[in-house]
């Protein structure tokens, strides 16, 4: 069935079948890679995107429940010679060993820095209605659905740190 | 094919029209679509915008169905809600609460759903349409058996309804790690509290039965103790309940063994969170 | 310089924007067919009847391939040609690969797979530890047994004893990146392989095989894996196999990924073990002699589990001078998955087994740990003169090499029954020796440990810990330091070399290209270094490029943590070749002696004149001077005989030691690590950042393995943990709250690149003081011995609390 997705800013008409995983769709009929299938099941976070703002994992949706939908990926996050400050912060603190679950982090920590610009809780926050510092241990809580097999997170923390205070 | 509905009815046409697969945050359709012969025809509730939000209805809070657990963590909620957001927050990832519905964890009806026992907890209330009409049931009666619930094909959960009350409520889920686990047990409670002791509880187990379930016997035995005396009051509950099965994830001599200290850590959470307050 | 700096990792600008490509990302050209595999569902039996009519029948499925309808070779393994890529027949576990399917897109090919209608006739299937030794099931003869002096005397007669058992469970990869491989048909019956491996000679080898073509016809190309682990160094031969077999028949690319249930289902995992011990001791804890029993299920094929099982035997003493040992071994053949490599290759199972007995020694006496490890730790190096172990150079093993067996895979580690040979015994020269008689002449674990004791304030948190659980009912605190020493080299000696291929291009620009594969562990920045310190180039003259068969041949897996140390070499042969030419062409120009050529900062200076290094490479091609060369590197000294268990089979031991601080529940038996300091051993580190990379990645994969990761299988031999959701790697939170690494500052006795020092495999096992400190947790609460398990889940955690407290 025909579908309208705008992927990074651009409008895409698709037609796929139904039951296209929103990962399947970007990878096979966008051409776009950089999003991975790391486990097929939601719960190593390598295909996480963002729609309409919000970090979801891309194998775990349909791609036709989002007709009309804004879709950011990984390509969609800065420019070869202009990254965000996120990407530049994986670059420095070298944020990834094999690499293969960093498309996905990126996704993850660009949403979540976003939702603490919103206030949003988490876990680990004492006060229920948000206001967090951005500790390691919030950091690490928020970006729980996102595995690194190589276990690169002491420097994926302190990537998103780095950012984190060059945004605040 | 799959249908995105933007009413109720639309939606209730579609499924009384045969056998559709209802789709709500789509987090756990993966698995058929890649093993089981695909669903011919898909219903994708996510463009109902009345099946979204939270509100007050009467003596009642009522939380559309479709409302994913995120938007449950940042409502504007009394502390009786305290444990399902603590619940909202162990259900997967901040990807997957972004995305999961309240409805649709309950309607999975997996013994492990975190969702599950706050509810219990919380004495919720489904709100069931189809052609017949509306019809409500306790979530105890909702659920029916592992993976089995009382709603027809023809029918969706339109709401949960969660009378309202002064109560304080907790959650707590035991794990081999800390984040995105399915759980080896979990427990939800609400406490009605006079001073340092328990007026009223009520206290529900996840991971633990076939399907989660409220201690009753052990409600009754809670009334009156303080909160110094709730370890010993749990430990001494028979616990008729609990009839924990062994997994990959945990013997059942351990899932009991657990619970019961979890038990009691939820009531105690439930007890300070008060005084804090 | 190039080399000893923090470079952040080459390929991060385009991991970070997704532009990196791994075996699936790259495009498939028009018409690429998807491979799946129909899976055996009995551990052990015979396929009485088969009807594949429904499989294709299925929508968009191509073609569907049995044993029979294989053209050539039937085989994947890297040892001993026992596994069969397809199953024919008969069947040995579940997951077993029966047939395989071809279809337009990869769902349509899982799909159809699905629908086979087999018939089994089942047969008993060994799963267990008892039901192999029952059954006699193993490989090789009987057990392997190595000693040193009379163990069972020393043992005897020494004044205290302990015996125990521990177990310890296997470990899946869960590399992010799942297998993956595509082959793409050329002319004249050639075959490219883009494969996902850590070693594509042997991929190279098995298609060719497979394909009945030489060697020649094929070839691999592997630019990098999304993390290999010791996963991908045989596991990947099935799938290009399956692939290039599939487009020769079609005349089609071929791809084949595996989902991460399949994945999990047939692939090998970390070898599980039994280890039964028996130590004598003196009142200070010093060992007189150990006696230990190693029990590994090593899975349904061969594999490589003969090199892994001899160096869990060769780690049998990990830091400690056991004057006298006994190590059996025994090698059993199961229903299950065929066990594989995995980082550390059985040595972690090895040193577990020690550490559990200086534990246990300790807990005896009622010692602090760390005194009785120290107290056996083999003498220091500063005591020794200069190496004394270096063995005449005609003993090279070439020389005296068996013929091989026709079809064996030489670059394969499973190579190793037909290159035994005889190695004499090293002259000790005063040092202390391991049970295998090697002279220990680097150990530098005394110093080592004295600094990290005191960087980690050990004592007084240790003291500290006591009066925690003196006050804390509930929650008690442990805390332990282990040693880590690792051999370096391939024990299979023929395996220690590499080649490289390097280009100096007329605008001055490098190409680079070795042995060696890239899977996250920064081989190729490492190597690159080398290259750009050669030839005094920044690092962006140099191009990294893809592993490709038929450019440097002949390749040893990157594995062993050897990667850098071989191919670092080669390539520095191949750089000092062509910066010889360049040198000796402009020293002539101005008559003066080559060594007045120096290369730095970009620029070649002869004399008092300079060039940059682009007119320097204008100048020699000019003089058609040729700016290519390979390089070629054999490690020296190493030499072994694997069953007699004598020889040298490490050029030098890599160091680390580590306290780790955990908290138990001790009514839930949950758990988190509070704190970890670690010293570990590089050599003079080629890039310090990207070793402490491996470190912190190496201690938490390690303490992984032994706390969360649990797999489990049930009475049919059905893996039941074949997902994320059911197995527990190490998520972001479990890394400690406190975490300080730091680097031994000291270069590598031997002569190794740059004198730095493997890394790959080392920190792994610094992992091991977790479970430690959660035994001496544990121990906290009650007299009793914990004697914890591996891994210790929680469940496993208050289980040992239970019996701690009864005083078990």
């Amino acid at each position: 069935m025909q579908t309208n997705l705008t992927i990074n800013g651009t409008p895409q008409r698709l037609e796929l079948d139904p039951r296209t995983t929103l990962l399947d769709a970007l990878r096979h009929h966008l051409g776009l890679t950089g999003s991975k299938k790391g486990c097929d099941h939601g719960q190593c976070g390598a295909c996480t995107v963002m729609v309409n703002g919000r970090r979801i994992n891309a194998c775990l949706t349909l791609a036709c429940m989002h007709d009309g939908d804004e879709v950011t990926t990984i390509e969609g996050i800065g420019q070869p010679d202009n990254l965000s400050p996120l990407q530049q912060a994986f670059v420095s603190e070298d944020g990834f060993q094999c690499g293969y679950c960093t498309p996905g982090q990126i996704c993850s920590a660009t949403a979540m820095l976003e939702e603490v610009r919103n206030g949003w809780p988490s876990h680990v926050t004492d006060d229920l209605d948000g206001g967090a510092d951005l500790t390691t241990e919030e950091i690490s809580e928020r970006m729980s659905g996102n595995l690194c097999r190589c276990s690169a997170y002491p420097n994926i923390v302190e990537a998103i740190r780095k950012a984190a205070g060059e945004n605040a | 094919m799959l249908h995105r509905p933007q009413t109720l009815d639309a939606a209730l046409a579609l499924l009384s029209a045969g056998d559709a697969v209802i789709l709500a945050g789509g987090t756990d359709i993966y698995p058929a679509l890649r093993d089981r012969p695909p669903p011919a025809e898909m219903v994708d509730l996510s463009g109902i915008t009345g099946l979204r939000g939270i509100g007050r209805e009467g003596d009642s809070w009522r939380i559309g169905a479709a409302t994913t657990w995120t938007e449950i963590l940042h409502a504007d909620l009394p502390p009786l809600f305290d444990g399902l957001k603590l619940a909202a927050r162990e259900v997967g990832s901040v990807q997957i609460q972004n995305a999961g519905t309240v409805a649709g964890n309950i309607c999975n009806a997996s013994p492990a759903a975190d969702g599950v026992p706050a509810f219990l907890a919380l004495e919720a209330q489904i709100e069931v349409q189809g052609p017949g009409g509306t019809r409500c049931m306790a979530v105890e009666d909702f659920i029916r058996g592992p993976r089995m619930t009382r709603l027809d094909r023809s029918e969706l959960v339109t709401a949960i309804y969660v009378p309202d009350s002064p109560g304080q409520g907790a959650f707590l889920k035991l794990g081999a790690r800390k984040y995105l686990v399915i759980s080896i047990a979990m427990v939800g409670a609400v406490v009605l509290a006079e001073g340092d002791r328990i007026a009223k509880a009520r206290v529900a187990v996840g991971s633990c039965s076939p399907v989660a379930c409220r201690l009753r016997d052990l409600e009754t035995a809670l009334a009156g103790i303080s909160a110094r005396d709730i370890a010993k009051a749990v430990s001494a509950a028979p616990l008729p309940e609990l009839v924990p099965i062994g997994d990959v994830r945990a013997t059942s001599h351990y899932r009991s063994d657990a619970a019961r200290t979890l038990i009691t850590r939820t009531l105690l959470q439930a007890m300070e969170a008060r005084n804090v307050a | 310089m190039s080399v000893s700096k923090p470079l952040p990792h080459d390929s991060g600008h385009l991991h970070v924007q997704g532009t990196a490509r791994y075996v699936d990302d790259i495009p498939s050209p028009q018409g690429t067919l998807h491979l799946a595999f129909g899976l055996s569902q009995i551990a052990h039996g015979r396929i009485a009847e088969i009807d594949l009519q429904p499989v294709r029948d299925a929508p968009g499925v191509v073609a569907v391939l049995e044993a029979g309808d294989l053209p050539h070779s039937n085989d994947v393994s890297p040892s001993v040609h026992d596994e069969p890529l397809l199953s024919g027949h008969s069947v040995h576990y579940v997951g077993q690969p029966v047939f395989l399917v071809v279809a337009t897109s990869h769902l349509a090919a899982r799909k159809a797979a699905r629908m086979a209608r087999i018939d089994y006739q089942p047969r008993d299937a060994i799963l267990t530890i008892e039901e192999a030794l029952d059954a006699d099931a193993r490989f090789e003869e009987g057990p392997r047994i190595w000693e040193k002096g009379d163990a069972e005397e020393a043992i005897d007669t020494a004044p205290h004893h302990v015996e125990g058992r521990i177990e310890m469970g296997g470990q899946e990869h869960f590399y992010l990146e799942g297998q993956a491989a595509m082959a793409w048909p050329q002319e004249g019956g050639d075959m490219l392989v883009m494969s996902s491996t850590q070693h594509p000679t042997e991929i190279q080898h098995k298609v060719a095989e497979a394909i009945g073509r030489p060697m020649h016809a094929v070839r691999v190309e592997t630019r990098r894996m999304g993390g290999g682990f010791g996963g991908k160094e045989s596991q990947g031969n099935a799938l290009a196999v399956s692939c290039a077999v599939a487009a020769r028949l079609t005349g089609k690319p071929c791809k084949m990924r595996y989902d991460r249930d399949d994945d999990m289902i047939i692939t090998g995992k970390r070898h599980d073990f039994r280890i039964d011990y028996r130590a004598g001791f003196d009142s200070d804890g010093l060992l007189t002699g150990v006696d230990f029993i190693h029990y590994t299920r090593c899975g349904w094929a061969q594999d490589l589990s003969l090199p892994v099982a001899d160096r869990a035997m060769l780690h049998s003493d990990n830091a400690y001078h056991l004057p006298a040992a006994r190590i059996e071994s025994h090698r059993l053949r199961t229903n299950t998955q065929s066990a594989t490599a995995f980082r550390g290759f059985g040595g972690p199972q090895g040193m577990v087994g020690i550490e559990r007995v200086m534990d246990h020694v300790a807990h005896e006496l009622g010692l602090d740990p760390v005194l009785v490890r120290q107290r056996n730790f083999y003498a220091p190096a500063s005591v020794l003169a200069q190496p004394a172990s270096d063995v005449p150079k005609d003993n090279s093993p070439e020389n005296n090499a068996e013929p091989p067996e026709a079809g064996v895979d030489l670059t394969s580690r499973g190579a190793v029954a037909a290159s035994s040979q005889d190695a004499a015994v090293p002259n000790a020269g005063g040092a202390q020796t391991t049970p295998y008689g090697q002279p220990v002449e680097d150990f530098i674990l005394h110093e080592m440990t004295e600094s990290l004791m005191q960087s980690s304030d050990y004592a007084a948190r240790r003291a500290k810990a006591a009066e925690w659980n003196a006050q804390n009912p509930i929650l008690k605190r442990g805390i332990a330091m282990t040693p880590v020493k690792f051999g370096i080299s391939f024990t299979l000696t023929h395996l220690n070399q590499a080649g490289a291929l390097v280009h100096v291009y007329q605008d001055g620009s490098v190409h680079l290209n070795h042995g060696g594969t890239e899977m996250g562990q920064g081989l190729f920045l490492k190597v690159a270094q080398v290259a750009a310190a050669r030839f005094g180039l920044p690092l962006e003259a140099v191009k990294i490029t893809a592993t490709d068969t038929a450019k440097v041949p002949n390749t040893s897996a990157t594995a062993a943590s050897s990667g850098s140390d071989l191919n670092g070499m080669a390539v520095k042969t191949a750089c000092d070749e062509i910066a010889g030419r360049i040198a000796a062409h402009l020293a002539k120009l101005h008559q003066l002696p080559a060594d007045a050529v120096t290369f730095a900062e970009g620029r070649v200076h002869v004399g008092e004149e300079s060039y940059t290094f682009e007119e320097a490479a204008k100048l020699a091609y000019e003089a058609r001077i040729s700016l290519s060369a390979t390089g070629f590197y054999k490690t020296p000294k190493v030499q072994w005989d694997r069953i007699k268990g004598q020889g040298r089979p490490f050029f030098y031991f890599a160091y680390g030691a580590a306290v780790s601080e955990v908290v138990i529940d001790t009514l839930t038996g949950e758990y988190r690590i509070l704190r970890a300091d670690i010293l570990h051993d590089c050599g003079a580190s080629l890039n310090p950042a990207i070793d402490i990379g491996q470190i912190e990645g190496g201690y938490v994969q390690g303490a992984g393995w032994l706390t969360t990761e649990e797999l489990v299988w049930d009475d049919d031999g059905r893996l039941r943990t074949h997902a994320p959701s059911t197995y527990k790697i190490p998520a972001i939170g479990d890394v400690p709250e406190v975490f300080n690494v730091a680097l031994w500052d000291g270069a590598n006795r031997e002569d190794t690149i740059y004198r730095s020092k493997a890394v790959g495999e080392p920190p792994f096992m610094l992992g091991i003081s977790v479970l430690m400190a959660l035994s001496d947790a544990v121990a906290a609460c009650g007299t009793g011995y914990p004697a914890l398990d591996a891994p210790a889940t929680p469940e496993r955690v208050l289980a040992a609390v239970q019996r701690v407290r009864d005083g078990v």
